[in-house]
């Protein structure tokens, strides 16, 4: 049946619907084509993209080893802001004491919103 | 005896190691010593940090764009002491931009800014625009509407082709999908060569990848490129040579293209060339080094290297070792004529994606 195209809205209606009834309705899920991705829940991301957590795939594999080479690039790409202070507005000397994040991250400033 | 005291010199050169600029956290330049395999300087930039460096085109500075504070720093290379240096930034005025290119007498830099203004009840994001800022007066000095059609390719306040001065300093070239060619004293858009036709036919999705600092030549802007068959969409990457006086481009085809590449490094000689591919995603992600003739324009060598998540790839001065590094603080030393694992130098410190300058 893949053949067949839907050619007008009703047919195209009722094409989604069937394809509504063999997929999960998620939360702020944004329409996506080609292969399924996995869905990274609200409390581990919380811009809606992998952070260190988990990569792209929903696994760890991905993730620079150890996560703390990347920690210093969520703020400089702004790529995963949520995960770090705010560098560029609020708390520019987060990292003043800690050059290489992976042995010193203990000498990253705790910030208080 | 000329050539004898100048192979002479060259060995010594190539003996003596070369010096590594890299950009670093929080907010410095380190010069790293390949002969010694330490850091032998740390030149701390008072603007911030640095989030793309690049060499002067007399090779004597080298011009660093820092986040913090919208901040360029200069570098003199022969002192390693910061000549220059100013933030664009005010209390309620703010500039991203990220690289750009200075012009031959180092007086103006060119970039593309987006300004962001703080206003009582909103901040207002303005569009990218192009921008000459005057080093001297440490300001910018001039700001130019983009073209709609080239808006896209400049947004996020990142300068995403590179930019290149003619020699003659008349006109601006950025590389990217085509190459644009602008007039640098109003911006205005002289030419907009579309690679895919009529300069290269037969090839369609041409473009230009990042400048290859390991074979600058002046005067011609050199980078890989990937291209596409119009029949079959068979992907080739290759080479590309543009001049930037006369703007002939040649183009070098050496295979077909990989899922990923780490850019191309090449040898002192000019004789081999090195780089690392890349196929699949996450835990299946698998990289080999290809080495290639350029000669004959044929991969002679492979071999499997574990690479990191993310990293970037460089070469020594002399030609003779093969770097990964980034993201992190190692620089990890690859054997550029056996493709293996030498050594690892802990910088102990990150470094940032600014990328690395060789100071033979």
């Amino acid at each position: 049946m893949r053949h067949l195209q839907p050619l007008n809205k009703k047919a195209r209606r009722i094409s989604d619907h069937v394809t509504s009834l063999s997929q999960d309705v998620v939360a702020l899920q944004n329409p996506q084509g080609g292969q399924p991705r996995p869905h990274v829940p609200m409390g581990c991301s919380l811009m809606f993209s992998p952070g260190w957590e988990v990569d792209a795939a929903g696994g760890t594999a991905g993730l620079c080893q150890p996560v703390e080479r990347d920690i210093y690039d969520c703020w400089v790409t702004c790529y995963w802001p949520a995960q770090v202070p705010d560098h560029m507005n609020n708390y520019p000397n987060w990292t003043s004491k800690c050059a290489a994040a992976t042995k010193d991250w203990r000498n990253l400033d705790l910030v208080y919103p | 005896m000329k050539p004898l005291l100048s192979l002479l010199a060259l060995s010594c050169a190539m003996a003596r190691g070369a010096t590594l600029f890299l950009g670093a956290y929080p907010d410095a330049v380190i010069a790293f010593d390949e002969s010694k395999g330490q850091i032998v300087d740390r030149i701390p930039l008072t603007t911030g940090l640095p989030t793309s460096i690049r060499l002067s085109q007399d090779k004597k500075k080298i011009y660093v764009t820092t986040n913090d504070h919208s901040g360029i720093e200069v570098i003199d290379v022969a002192t390693r002491k910061v000549i220059n240096h100013f933030e664009l930034s005010t209390p309620t005025r703010r500039f991203r931009f990220n690289g750009g290119a200075p012009d031959a007498e180092g007086k103006l830099f060119y970039t593309v800014t987006t300004e962001i203004d703080k206003l009582v009840d909103r901040y207002e994001i303005g569009k990218p625009k192009y921008t000459v800022i005057d080093l001297g007066q440490q300001k910018i000095v001039k700001t130019v509407d983009i073209a709609s059609e080239d808006e896209n390719a400049n947004a996020g306040g990142y300068v995403r082709g590179i930019f290149e001065l003619s020699p003659d300093g008349k006109f601006l070239y950025q590389f990217r999908d085509k190459v644009v060619i602008l007039n640098v004293d109003d911006f205005k858009v002289v030419d907009r060569m579309d690679l895919a036709k009529p300069d290269l036919p037969g090839m369609e999705n041409v473009g230009f990848g990042g400048l290859l600092d390991s074979i600058g030549e002046p005067g011609q802007h050199i980078s890989l490129f990937n291209a596409a068959d119009p029949v079959v969409h068979n992907r080739l990457f290759g080479i590309a040579r543009f001049d930037l006086a006369t703007r002939q481009v040649d183009f070098t085809p050496i295979g077909p293209a990989p899922q990923g590449m780490a850019g191309l490094q090449v040898s002192p000689d000019k004789k081999t060339a090195y780089t690392v591919v890349s196929t699949g995603a996450h835990g299946n992600k698998r990289c080999e080094f290809w080495a290639f003739d350029l000669a004959t324009d044929r991969i002679t060598k492979t071999e499997e290297v574990a690479c990191r998540t993310r990293f970037s790839f460089g070469m020594s001065g002399g030609g003779k070792k093969l770097y990964f590094y980034g993201a992190g603080f190692e620089i990890e030393v690859y054997d550029a004529a056996t493709l293996k694992y030498e050594k690892t130098w802990d910088l102990n410190n990150d470094v940032t994606g600014a990328g690395m300058i060789v100071i033979p």
